[in-house]
């Protein structure tokens, strides 16, 4: 069908100040010793101890053209450097690493052992020795332009954004129109968000029903906001994580998990960019990888939140939103994104499996939206039916915290500024195949959510408007039209939702009841396709054949390359007695597709009336 | 507090007259010592320079993305003040050519004089440490206040929404009015200066 709503509200943000070797001033303590050799300890120096440990943490994003804001690949650059480098890695600040060490291991993981960190002390305080060159590995190697190669297609986006000088954070969003004349399967998307040293993060979303163009005050511009909402089909590609930060390789997709890309689909790039200290001009690109395998395991994404508990009242240092969510099926998590805003401060996501074994999926004691990432596994953490999810967010809204954007404090409640907040936890699951080839275990999952959540907020228009979608997936279309209405009634005048409804409705013959709502869903959205045939068609039910002529005209305005929208502009035609210009439209529908059978059998139908009765 | 008279500099920026003189065949900034340099290479004491303005010395360097991040705060101040505070730029890296100089100030819209203070004469007589750190003198090279521009930074990538405190605006009140801070010095955030030793 063509509806489907899911909330993805984009992963947004960050990636932090380009990075590296930034410091604050040590404690007065080591700033005494600084220099002065250790006895005891053994010297250490850059060639044999330190260029690894650069080499393998901090020159992947300190090397030119990429995010850091200087390079870290030779003795000079690291001891021109030093004491920041000893700084930054004693706090922890870098390499960027949020999550805790735990149990179960991310890929690419990019955090310093004690051990390293002490040995970076070290090498300072000793007074920076470089050693024997023949120690000295040897440099790494960086691939400059596409990491993956040059791709099959580059996508730019239609106009730059400008970065301003000064000022706060921007969050921007660009509008990728995509060059495949049919669907395509992708296999990768590397992301090229522009200066990577300006960029905290960056997102594709897939957008098949234009949602992003929409929002545009004039084509390829793009446009401004710090999370989407997106519309997609009830089971989408959209549940890859397509994500860009400092200094990761693109991820290309196993084999079977590739994405699906059709004609007319936009690609949305979500983008985080903290301002310079000069004005820049940014226009990303995109290049796609494709490949001939075709997707056959189908990820979900599972989103736990909480957002009617997030109201955080000023000066809460501590304010927990909590959600729990069962699964239904046996799946492996893939990844796993935790999202806050500014407040976020303690965020925990953890697996109760049915023995009552716990296991921590993801632990960030210190929460830094500037640094959030997707998180995949280094092994697909499997859980049985019957586990349970939990989210146990915490946030300070105190003063004390230095990234509130509200000083003095104010209530916080949820929301997609960068002033509101949210609690949001993104597992990208693979559910697994029941031995019952007539239950997809995703219909199952994807209801066993959007039960869940209209259980924490009965008024969530989303689960409303998904569990109705799967209602009439499955073909019960009367409790679709229940749940249609329930999310009609809290959003009385979106396109979406009554387009669904009136569809519907049609569906099972209700004519008189599903007009109004096609007609509130083109009145919002005047170029609105799927809204336009179905009142074509809703009208021509009643009899109305001049009144649908006007709807089918508009749908093959809208979409010129879709053969059913041209065969009933045909019928149309030929109801009113334009049997010439009918002709026209099924011939036009046939060669759009040559098996619409509808065009070939009223076109069949025509020839043989005009023989019995020529004109 | 305490270092009120800098008498010693003093002493020693005669002897660099003599220095400087006696090489001045040949390249300046190779040849003078105890000294900054503008960017044509000519040996400048910008304390001296003001007159009976203030004298604002701002420590930035090329590389440093912190330092760059201030550079539309800090323009905006010198041209606020511009009546009463002369404003220049201390790029104290020896490796930064008055090339590379003028490049980055075009860039990021410095219409400051720049200096370069490849020996670290302005950086001790200043007591920073960071880029970017500021020093306020008042006549007389009366150190009044060196530290921070403002809190934006409380740690390397870990930044307010917008400064709460803006301590460089407050030591040039201080300075025009001829008070005394209650912290006439501040760490900043931001790069090590001794790692360009």
């Amino acid at each position: 069908m063509k509806h489907g709503s899911e909330t993805l509200s984009g992963f947004f943000i960050i990636l932090a100040l380009a990075s590296g070797g930034v410091a604050t001033p040590l404690a007065a303590a080591t700033r005494e010793s600084a220099r002065k050799p250790a006895a005891a300890e053994a010297q250490v120096t850059f060639n044999r101890d330190i260029a690894p440990i650069v080499f393998r943490n901090c020159a992947p994003c300190h090397h030119p053209g990429e995010a850091g804001p200087f390079p870290l690949l030779t003795y000079a650059d690291v001891k021109t450097h030093g004491r920041q480098i000893a700084s930054v890695t004693r706090k922890r600040l870098m390499p960027p690493w949020l999550p805790e060490p735990g149990e179960l291991k991310f890929a690419d993981e990019l955090r310093l052992s004690d051990q390293e960190i002490a040995t970076i002390q070290s090498w300072v305080e000793q007074g920076e020795i470089e050693g024997n060159s023949s120690d000295l590995p040897r440099q790494p190697a960086f691939t400059t332009g596409w990491q993956l190669g040059k791709p099959d297609v580059i996508v730019r986006a239609a106009k730059p954004y400008l970065l301003l000088a000064g000022g706060s954070d921007s969050y921007w969003n660009f509008v990728f129109r995509t060059p495949v004349d049919r669907s395509q399967w992708l296999r990768a998307i590397e992301i090229r968000p522009g200066d990577k040293r300006l960029v905290h993060h960056a997102n594709v979303l897939v957008d098949r029903e234009e949602s992003g163009r929409r929002l545009e005050k004039e084509p390829g511009v793009g446009f401004g906001g710090m999370e989407l909402v997106i519309e997609s089909e009830a089971f989408d590609p959209d549940s890859h994580f397509l994500f860009w930060k400092p200094g990761s390789r693109p991820y290309v997709e196993p084999d079977g998990m590739a994405l699906r890309l059709d004609k007319n689909t936009d690609l949305v790039l979500n983008t985080h960019f903290q301002p310079s200290g000069k004005p820049e001009p940014i226009q990303p690109t995109l290049g796609l990888y494709f490949t001939d395998k075709p997707g056959t395991r189908h990820p979900i994404l599972l989103q736990l939140d909480n957002d009617r508990m997030l109201d955080i009242p000023p000066g809460e240092r501590n304010f927990l939103v909590s959600d729990d969510f069962t699964l239904p099926v046996d799946a492996s998590v893939l990844a796993i994104y935790p999202h806050a805003h500014y407040l976020g401060r303690d965020l925990l996501a953890l697996a109760t499996l049915p023995d009552g074994t716990k296991k921590i999926l993801i632990h960030i004691g210190n929460w830094d939206l500037n640094w959030q990432a997707v998180y995949r596994y280094e092994q697909p953490v499997d859980l049985p039916a019957g586990t349970t999810i939990s989210m146990r967010f915490t946030y300070d809204n105190s003063a004390e915290n230095i990234r509130n954007p509200n000083q003095p404090p104010k209530r916080v409640v949820a929301g997609n500024r960068a002033s509101d907040e949210m609690a949001h936890l993104w597992l990208q699951v693979l559910p697994h195949e029941s031995g019952d080839a007539t239950i997809d275990p995703r219909v199952q999952l994807q209801e066993a959510l959007a039960l869940h959540h209209l259980q924490n907020n009965p008024e969530d228009f989303e689960a409303h408007y998904n569990l109705a979608a799967l209602f009439e997936m499955k073909g019960q279309l009367s409790a679709a039209v229940l749940e249609f209405t329930e999310a009609v009634r809290i959003r009385p005048d979106d396109p979406t939702a009554n387009n669904a409804l009136g569809a519907v409705l049609l569906a099972g013959g209700q004519i008189g009841g599903a007009i109004p709502h096609l007609n509130t869903a083109l009145e919002g959205r005047p170029d609105y396709f799927d809204a336009h045939y179905n009142l074509g068609n809703a009208l021509a039910a009643q009899g109305d054949f001049a009144g649908a002529l006007t709807h089918f005209q508009a749908a093959v305005r809208l979409h010129p390359q879709d053969a059913n929208a041209e065969a009933n502009l045909g019928s149309a035609l030929a109801e009113t007695g334009n049997l010439k210009g009918a002709r026209l439209h099924f011939a036009r529908a046939l060669e759009i597709d040559p098996k619409n059978e509808l065009a070939r059998e009223n076109l069949e139908q025509l020839n043989r009336d005009s023989h019995g009765h020529p004109n | 507090m305490g270092r009120r008279w800098h008498t010693i500099p003093v002493i020693r920026l005669l002897l660099v007259v003599i220095v400087a003189a006696g090489f001045a065949w040949f390249a300046s900034t190779l040849g003078a010592r105890n000294t900054a340099f503008d960017l044509a290479g000519n040996p400048v004491d910008p304390l001296k320079s003001g007159g009976r303005k203030i004298v604002v010395l701002v420590f930035v360097r090329t590389d440093c993305p912190v330092a760059n991040r201030y550079a539309p705060t800090i323009q905006k101040l010198s041209e606020e003040h511009a009546a009463k505070a002369a404003f220049w730029l201390v790029y104290p890296s020896k490796a930064e050519s008055a090339e590379v100089i003028r490049k980055h100030e075009r860039e990021y819209g410095y219409r400051i004089p720049a200096l370069r203070d490849p020996q670290h004469v302005l950086v001790k007589e200043s007591q920073v440490e960071i880029t970017p750190e500021v020093a306020v003198f008042s006549s007389g090279r009366r150190l009044v206040y060196h530290g921070r521009i403002d809190n934006l930074y409380q740690d390397v990538g870990r930044t307010r929404s917008v400064a709460t405190t803006h301590e460089l605006e407050d030591a040039i009140s201080a300075a025009l009015g001829g008070k005394r801070l209650e912290a006439d010095a501040t760490h900043g955030v931001g790069c090590y200066i001794s790692d360009l030793e």
